[in-house]
């Protein structure tokens, strides 16, 4: 069981949290085409990398972006959405 | 014939406890603290199993919990190890793998049957004729497996614990002791594991007829009592590693999660048999084991012995067999050069002979292949493995010691992603480069010497203080010159085989060169078609030289070859054990307690326990009377349901109503306070996740409710899009903290209005209209619903005046006939209003459009959730739409059900009936189904196929359902 | 105050039991479930007391540390900590911009919150319905370590900080205090799950020896 980060609470097993997909920029719902938007609804890229993830630490309500190799597993860091820098 | 010596010194049995059991109908005198196999090699008993596969008589082979072949059964457990499990009074113990009894087994003639099963002949044989397949699956069946499993087996709930420590030491023998004590010295916090019953490692058994070691060990232990940072676990084992150092230690109490901050693997080495003709007959045993027997056990190992060797540790194990007054006949080195001078000439002089450059071609049995008899001693070319017969001497002895070399414990190491290098000069695979936080240390990483062994520990114990930021000198430790510990490749041919390599699955060498012939020459392939290591030891005394094998076959370096991969566990570990206590948390309402006492059948609803119906004790009520009677007290009187479930989310803040815009697909900026709107859910995709209510309380505070399955994942995607869209709301998740119940039915506002203070009046509070105010002296919302019936009320209290409040109504309305309904008829109830329940008759794929929810789509906002998608899925012809229908009046066919298909007259699959149900309200079956578009406008007709493949006509009809009383003239 | 006799979330879990019950808060609870002395060996080894009933009080919002503090309450410093008052009632802080009071029997500084009108934008009160375990015993690592994945005694709980973890499956919140000069361990969980809480707890607790002890084994209440 793998420990992870919450930016609030700390160090905790993997078992406290929810996986919340991967953080993924939206395209303007006005101006994209209808492609462009079914490729960000529906297509995933499934190659190992370091990508952005949300996580949800269950026992406190917080959500957070993990960014996590993985290729390794390794996360190397963790923070609030939007407070990306005072990390 | 006892073979009991005289008091060892550390030895591991109480003499002042003797106690008695019984093997195969035999009393057996033993002590306490031996082990099952201790004992009766005390009392002489040689044989103790069979073996899987040829049924071979078997003795012992590690006495280090790996003697698969001696399995026990006490008649409620089976295969018990009896190397390792303790002897207890009055044990009644037999042989698993037998069919009357273990020297008579009537199986062991399959032994002579061996040349015509090769290895692979399963797979060859019985697969044609086919009709003959279930005969021989029988069979075979029959003869797979080891032991019988004891279906009355007590259930017994063993804890999983989690613990925590800076290090974690696996294995206590020189190496681990030594780096315990180096890491407790320094403030860390240490566990260390053994699986032995005490702590020492080869220190407590290899002792080479000297008291050095023990004397070593004494001192160790002393240390490692006296720090009390050092928590010594025995008799478990570290059954795997898992992703940020956690460990499982398995203790036959239970399993215990250890989360490290580091670990350091002092788990040692598996002695490595040589393998030769009839090496597996009773008798023939590992060099440590017999050490284990003498120093551990008091017991003597075999009366005259030989060692056949291709290390020192041979030499080392002569020395304490003669110790023990063991004839040790001689030493029989494969190695050409021998050992040094010095030892040889100390096992010289115990009036030992020493054979250089000889192996053992065979070993002979006695009658019935029950012992050895003598040994046939061949001089040995290390180049081609084979034997001179030419020269041959016969020994004769009662016994064999081997000793070979070693193979590293390496599991964990594999485990944790260490990637191992073969060590030409130790001819031993060794860690290369190891992962972050893991150590390792002693004789699995290569050390042998003792001081060197000592310094290693020291070493990883420092480099693992060093990985927690504490700035500790590392000294690396010096090589030390020694024998090579283990040989290239310890391997005999013998023309008429029975040279065992996998003694779990009796696999001979030339099971191998088969194996290879026919193409299976990759080691997991190998692995897989000889089923080498797959047996009970999982190869621990025989992969290395399977590898070796190979890689001669193959003539590639072992390197290349490669091992298997170590997966956990690390060891058998019971089912018990794995599943131990689980939690299976569940929600109560605060009128749980009320619906038990009255005959609510309570079931699983998620996480919630909810009543399905009210069946009260004595009422003979089926459950289709009682769900049909609680539907009809909804429509005729007043009922009333327990709708804690549901989720309730309040949302503050000046962004409240626009963030609610953005989160589902209607309006609520422009929501008057204390009124309530639909909330639908929609994802990115257009799909439909919800629908609850959303009630304006304040200008900045709406109280939110979603279906009870949704609940948290609502409020969780609240929480994120807040986070998201960086808007002003404050989220309270009230699911738990509000009781809730719905009064329903014609007679609700009369049972309402005599609790309240709200004017709860039709002109008053209309459809959809929210009031605050006291129901029954307590702070209450209530909401004018009509999901289950035209008229009824839904009441929001704090949780823990729910039971009062309940209790309340139920006797208010008394007088009207109130009863308490379950969700079986929530779900008639709603059927009959023609209200569809999200994810119940929608799925993964149904948008707004196909399921009649247009209305609440209001696409003219700037965003909401889903809102592109349905702007490109509007553009495309609908595919399936969702229709309330009935069945023909006074319809007895076969009922059809849930996710029955609706069937075209080409026999094509169209949609599917989502729900169905009898409404004795209407008399009449009445459901949801998708069908094509063209047949949902009310009228249509189209037939459902039953599980039986019946054909049943639906109509297509419009909801809500009471327009069909009308038509009857009711 | 209505005369509605609440319930404690777990007052049907106890009900086995057969306590003394009686009433505080307005609640119905269990005040003893054995003799004083069995209770107190109880104790000494592992026991567990349901105080759902005492008075708490949420709130919730940006501002809501301002608010609390011009209502003239101490506030615990960091996130995930709490504080004491000077009258014994304990303000916890849940992440940062959350928290929750609890009162001694004797305090009305929850009641006196729940009475004060909100006015200030960024301040939400939430309705609570906690149910709330003291934990004691000198085998209270032994309980924890199968209930909880993460170390208790690892420094996680010093120097008043608090932590939301998951205990037995269930989201709590957990603290450790000194109450009656006795090192506890205080756990908050929602109500609905207090049932299976106590349950599951009080099995492992009497697998070791210990069990329940009333809620005047803490608070002299009669």
């Amino acid at each position: 069981m793998k420990l992870l980060e919450c930016p609030v609470n700390g160090v905790r097993p993997l078992s406290e949290f929810t996986y919340g997909g991967e953080y993924r920029d939206m395209p303007d719902p006005d101006t994209c085409s209808d492609k462009e938007w079914a490729a960000y609804v529906h297509y995933r890229a499934g190659a190992p990398g370091l990508k952005k993830e949300w996580w949800y630490h269950g026992p406190s309500g917080t959500w957070f972006i993990a960014e996590r190799n993985t290729l390794t597993d390794k996360v190397s860091r963790t923070y609030i959405a939007g407070q990306e820098e005072s990390k | 014939m006892t073979s009991r010596i005289a008091k060892k010194r550390g030895e591991w049995i109480n003499r002042d406890k003797p106690l008695t059991f019984e093997y195969e109908g035999q009393q057996v005198q033993g002590y306490e603290g031996d082990t099952i196999s201790s004992a009766l090699w005390a009392n002489g008993i040689r044989v103790l199993g069979r073996s899987f596969k040829y049924h071979r008589a078997r003795g012992l082979l590690s006495f280090a919990n790996h003697d698969v072949n001696a399995l026990m059964t006490d008649g409620e457990d089976t295969n018990i190890r009896a190397d390792v499990w303790p002897v207890s009074n009055g044990m009644q113990l037999a042989a698993v793998n037998t069919e009357g009894g273990v020297l008579k087994d009537k199986n062991k003639y399959i032994d002579h049957l061996s040349p015509f099963l090769p290895v692979g002949f399963y797979y060859k044989t019985f697969y044609k004729p086919k009709r003959l397949f279930p005969f021989w699956e029988d069979k075979i069946r029959k003869a797979a497996g080891l032991g019988k499993v004891n279906f009355n087996y007590p259930r017994i709930i063993k804890p999983k614990r989690y613990a925590h420590c800076d290090v974690l030491i696996i294995g206590a023998g020189a190496a681990g002791l030594s780096a315990a004590i180096n890491a407790a010295a320094e403030g860390f916090n240490v566990i260390l594991v053994d699986e032995n019953r005490q702590a020492g490692g080869s220190l407590s058994y290899d002792h080479a007829g000297e008291q050095a070691a023990a004397d070593t060990l004494n001192t160790l232990l002393e240390a490692v009592e006296a720090e009390k940072n050092i928590r010594l676990i025995t008799d478990a084992y570290a059954g795997g590693y898992y992703g940020d150092h956690l460990v499982p230690i398995v203790e036959k109490s239970g399993i215990t999660k250890v989360r490290a901050q580091t670990v350091i693997v002092a788990a040692g080495v598996f002695e490595q048999p040589p393998v030769f003709r009839y090496n597996d007959l009773p008798g023939v045993m590992l060099g440590s084991a017999t050490q284990r027997l003498v120093h551990r056990y008091a017991v003597k190992p075999f009366d005259k012995g030989v060692v056949v060797t291709a290390n020192d540790h041979g030499y080392r194990t002569a020395l304490d067999l003669a110790s023990v007054g063991t004839e040790v006949v001689a030493v029989i080195d494969m190695r050409a050069d021998g050992a040094s001078q010095e030892l040889t000439q100390k096992v010289k002089d115990k009036g030992i002979a020493v054979h250089k450059g000889s192996c053992i071609y065979e070993a002979v049995p006695t009658k019935g292949k029950l012992g050895v008899k003598e040994v046939v001693v061949c001089p040995y070319n290390e180049t081609t493995a084979e034997a001179d017969t030419s020269r041959s001497v016969r020994l004769v002895c009662d016994g064999v010691a081997m000793s070979a070399g070693w193979a590293p414990a390496g599991a964990l190491l594999y485990q944790a992603g260490t990637k191992m290098r073969y060590d030409n000069d130790l001819e031993q695979f060794v860690p290369g480069e190891l992962p972050e936080g893991v150590f390792a240390a002693g004789k699995v990483n290569g050390v042998f010497d003792l001081k060197a062994r000592l310094q290693d520990g020291r070493r990883a114990a420092g480099e693992a203080m060093n990985y927690l930021g504490k700035a500790v000198s590392v000294d690396t430790v010096k090589p030390v010159s020694m024998a090579r510990p283990s040989h290239p490749y310890p391997i005999v041919n013998h023309p008429k085989g029975k040279n065992f390599v996998d003694f779990d699955e009796d696999i001979q060498v030339k099971d191998f060169i088969n194996a290879a012939k026919e193409g299976f020459d990759n080691i997991e392939l190998m692995k897989r078609f000889t089923t080498v290591g797959m047996g009970p030891s999982q190869g621990k005394h025989s992969n290395m030289n399977a590898i070796r094998i190979l890689a001669r076959i193959r003539q590639l370096p072992v390197e290349k070859i490669g091992t298997t991969t170590a997966r956990p566990f690390f060891h058998p570990t019971p089912i018990g054990h794995l599943g131990g206590r689980g939690f299976h948390p569940h929600r109560y309402t605060a009128m749980h307690q009320w619906h038990v006492d009255n005959g609510g059948e309570m079931m699983d609803a998620g996480i919630w326990l909810r009543p399905a119906f009210y069946a009260p004790q004595g009422s003979g009520l089926t459950a289709s009377e009682a769900v049909q009677q609680e539907t009809l007290a909804v429509r005729n009187a007043v009922g009333m349901i327990d709708g804690s479930t549901l989720g309730k989310i309040e949302v503050f803040g000046p962004d409240a109503a626009a963030f609610l815009e953005r989160f589902y697909t209607g309006k609520f900026v422009d929501q008057k306070v204390g009124g309530s709107r639909i909330a639908m859910l929609l994802d990115e995709a257009g799909v439909m996740v919800d629908d609850g209510v959303a009630v304006r309380m304040a200008d900045e505070q709406f109280y939110v409710s979603t279906n009870s399955s949704n609940a948290a994942t609502v409020y969780r995607e609240m929480q994120r899009n807040v986070q998201l869209w960086g808007m002003q709301v404050t989220l309270v998740n009230l699911t738990g903290a509000m009781a809730a119940m719905t009064v329903a039915g014609p007679e609700s506002r009369s049972v309402v209005a005599t609790l309240t203070d709200i004017d709860v009046s039709a002109e008053a509070m209309p459809d959809g209209a929210f009031r605050s105010g006291q129901v029954a002296g307590v702070d209450a919302r209530v909401m004018r619903v009509s999901f289950v019936a035209d008229l009824a009320f839904e009441i929001h209290v704090p949780y823990k005046a729910g039971l009062h409040v309940w209790k309340s109504l139920i006797e208010a309305g008394q007088s009207a006939g109130i009863r308490p309904f379950g969700t079986d008829a929530q779900r008639l109830l709603r059927l009959e209003m023609g209200h569809h329940l999200v994810s119940h008759d929608t799925d993964g794929l149904t948008n707004p459009f196909e399921a009649h929810s247009d209305s609440l789509v209001k696409m003219d906002k700037p965003f909401f959730i889903g809102k592109r998608s349905l702007q490109i899925l509007a553009k495309k012809p609908l595919g399936k739409k969702l229709t309330t229908f009935v069945l023909e009046p006074g319809f007895n066919g076969e009922l059809p059900q849930e996710c029955n298909l609706v069937i075209d007259a080409g026999n094509n699959i169209t949609g599917r009936v989502t729900s169905i149900s009898f409404s004795r309200h209407l008399n009449r079956h009445i459901g949801f189904a998708f069908v094509p578009p063209e047949q949902s406008s009310a009228g249509s007709g189209f037939q459902i196929r039953t599980d039986s493949g019946a054909m049943v006509a639906a109509t297509a009809c419009e909801a809500p359902f009471f327009h069909l009383l009308e038509s009857k003239g009711e | 105050m209505q005369d509605a006799v609440l319930m404690s979330p777990v007052a049907f879990a106890h009900a086995l039991r057969k306590p003394v019950s009686g009433e505080v808060n307005g609640m119905e609870t269990a005040l003893s479930f054995a003799a004083a002395d069995v209770e107190a060996t109880r104790n000494e080894t592992l026991s567990i007391c349901d105080v759902s009933n005492l008075n708490r009080f949420g709130v919730k919002g940006p501002q809501s540390a301002a608010w609390l503090q011009a209502a003239g309450v101490t506030l615990p410093e960091g996130t995930n900590s709490w504080t004491p008052q000077d009258n014994g009632s304990l303000v916890m802080r849940l992440g940062n911009s959350e928290f929750l009071v609890e009162d001694q029997p004797e305090n009305s500084l929850c009641q006196t919150l729940n009475d004060t009108a909100v006015e200030t934008a960024g301040v939400h009160k939430v309705i609570r319905n906690d149910a709330a375990f003291i934990v004691s015993g000198k085998l209270t690592s032994a309980l924890f370590s199968e209930v909880c994945e993460i170390d208790l005694e690892g420094g996680a709980l010093e120097d008043n900080r608090l932590v939301m973890t998951v205990i037995a499956g269930v989201s709590a919140t957990m603290l450790k205090q000194s109450l009656n000069n006795q090192p506890v361990y205080r756990i908050w969980c929602d109500g609905t799950f207090g049932p299976y809480l106590w349950k599951t707890l009080l099995g492992i607790i009497e697998e070791q020896g210990g069990g329940p002890v009333g809620f005047n084994f803490y608070y002299e209440i009669n």
